[in-house]
């Protein structure tokens, strides 16, 4: 088992500070502090290998947790073993075994080409010439950057260095990979090559990666597993077929219409999301699609019928709320 | 080659990417020694002395102070308070690498171009003023002027690193740092030599880290301290090295316990 979190705990002691250098000294010397509550007795083991999605709304302790398992945080109570290290020990073994890809903070030196910050980390990590440069080569062939490598990262876009940073943080070719935000305001292209990399890379490495994101496209896309987190806790840990069954029963049928009609003629089983002649949206429960779906186009005259699954963000707003 | 060495040649490069910066900061540099050169090359009479300088020693004193300040100034280790707070010492923190060893790398980098560019400077302002200069001939002294210098820099470094460590409770790590500069730049003699100075006051300050970081290399450089002087001015530098090594030790592991603890 590559990670296993026993009853964490996070709790934040934020400070309240008045503002201004006055403030600050103030603060030194008398305190306010207002406990906040991050993460609340969780509990989670990830097999070598997987790659998981946590979700959660803003501030529901997705990237506290990261943190903790990574040893930027220590844990207020509970238990923390990574590779079978305790993480904020943050011991050398255990370092060069991890690696965290922030999306919204940068590790490379922003006026050198990237290929200068990939030599460095060849030297912190240690890794030896051939090694190196065939992984190099690799994610560079993946990622199609070859030629970006040697150009000043601060002339790069967005998603191209994006790309630069992973493949910084995967030089190491780490046994535990953590992605905060991995694809946050990139294009959907971009965001389509980033996955498809992610995947190849817990594929080709069986590297555990544990993944947060606000853009549901890529937990469909990359994770069987998902653990959805609010306010702290854990409310689903399961595949994401089990998640869409349990909170979302039920399938979206779309039926364009061919003349107008009386939505009250509509069998009451029905419940109608949205009626916008000629364009009628009906939730109905798994089991009754058939039935309902022939009865439609039995009672009317109808140019197109469509049955699709919910959509994944509603069933998450759905398990929030 | 060595992780380290690498964040210094790295750095290197990085000045040169901002070479006009670079250039206006050495301008800077040039035009403040100038005009305490110029001062003091009026004040003093021709053949005569002044406090004891004649214009030789006092000259080299001046145009010292700039060689040697291109040795000590730590650069860019500055950058460690922001680092702090806008948490990009996270990066750090999950590589195995040593953070201030990092930061001493990166003023390295920043240090050789400094000096290259003080060296240029002065043999410029040599062949075009012809300054009557004093030039010392004994090797160990040079030497030890050289290890004075060596201490200085990081005395220096261990300074910078605690203004940036403010960094871990306040967002207004600049302001203690210009109160840092004016005091240095007042105590460490990089305006006039120190022993000009009330004996008294002067007494007081050679407690103090800050003589150590200008003043005691140039000193020795001029031959103008005697071999006790040498003996404890080196002690006592030592000792602040230790203190201020003990300081940072302590302060880093409680800024990185609230750093851990709050998150950034």
């Amino acid at each position: 088992m590559a990670i296993s979190v026993s009853h964490l705990s996070k709790y934040y002691q934020v400070y309240q500070k008045e503002t201004g250098f006055l403030g600050s000294i103030k603060s030194l010397i008398v305190r306010k502090y207002k406990e906040v509550l991050a993460v609340d007795d969780v509990s989670f083991e990830i097999d070598t290998g997987e790659l998981v999605g946590f979700i959660g709304p803003n501030g529901a302790g997705k990237t506290t947790t990261l943190k903790c398992l990574s040893g930027l945080l220590y844990p207020t109570r509970g238990k923390i073993s990574v590779l079978g290290f305790t993480p904020y020990e943050r011991k050398k073994e255990f370092l060069k075994q991890i690696s965290f890809v922030m999306g919204q903070k940068n590790q490379l030196w922003w006026d050198l080409p990237a290929l200068d910050t990939l030599y460095l980390n060849k030297e912190i990590y240690d890794i030896p010439d051939n090694k190196f440069h065939n992984i190099v080569e690799e994610l560079s062939k993946l990622l199609e950057v070859k030629d970006l490598l040697k150009i000043q990262v601060k002339k790069l876009s967005l998603g191209q260095r994006m790309k630069c940073e992973l493949i910084a943080a995967l030089v190491h070719s780490p046994k535990v990979l953590f992605l905060d935000e991995p694809t946050i305001g990139l294009d959907v292209i971009m965001q389509k090559k980033l996955r498809e990399f992610i995947r190849e890379y817990n594929k080709s490495y069986q590297a555990t990666i544990i993944l947060t994101s606000h853009y549901m496209g890529d937990v469909e896309e990359l994770c069987e597993r998902v653990i959805v987190v609010n306010q702290g806790k854990i409310i689903f840990d399961g595949k994401l077929s089990a998640l869409i069954k349990r909170y979302a029963p039920y399938k979206i049928i779309t039926v364009t219409l061919e003349e107008n009609i009386d939505p009250k003629r509509l069998d009451r089983s029905l419940e109608i999301n949205s009626f916008i002649y000629p364009r009628l949206v009906l939730k109905v429960k798994n089991e009754n699609v058939n039935d309902a779906a022939s009865k439609i186009l039995k009672n009317f005259k109808t140019r197109d019928l469509t049955i699709e699954d919910v959509n994944i963000e509603d069933v998450i707003r759905r398990v929030y709320e | 080659m060595n992780k380290y060495l690498l964040v210094a040649k790295n750095t290197w490069y990085e000045t040169v990417t901002y070479r006009f910066n670079f250039v206006m900061w050495r301008i800077r540099v040039v035009f403040q020694m100038l005009t305490v050169y110029f001062l003091w090359l009026a004040i003093i009479p021709s053949n005569g002395n002044f406090l004891g300088y004649t214009k030789p020693l006092m000259l080299t004193y001046i145009l010292g102070t700039s060689f040697i300040s291109s040795i000590t100034l730590a650069s860019r280790s500055y950058g460690i308070g922001e680092e702090i707070n806008n948490g990009n010492l996270s990066n750090f923190l999950i590589k195995p690498i040593n953070y201030f060893l990092y930061w001493f790398a990166k003023d390295m980098g920043d240090k050789a171009m400094n000096i290259l560019f003080s060296i240029l400077e002065l043999t410029i302002l040599f062949l075009l003023l012809h300054p009557p200069i004093f030039i010392q001939t004994n090797i160990l002294i040079i030497f030890l002027s050289l290890v004075s210098a060596m201490i200085a820099l990081t005395l220096y470094f261990f300074f910078n690193i605690l203004l940036g460590l403010i960094g871990f409770w306040s967002p207004e790590v600049w302001a203690p740092r210009f109160i840092f500069i004016i005091l240095l730049n007042f105590f460490a003699g990089s305006l006039f030599p120190l022993d000009i100075l009330p004996k008294s006051v002067f007494y007081f300050l050679q407690a103090l880290p800050f003589t150590y970081i200008l003043y005691f290399p140039l000193k020795i450089y001029l031959g103008q301290l005697s071999q006790i002087e040498i003996y404890t001015g080196f002690f006592i530098s030592t000792i602040w090295v230790f203190i201020l090594y003990w300081l940072v030790k302590i302060i880093w592991a409680k800024g990185l316990a609230v750093y851990t603890a709050y998150g950034r």
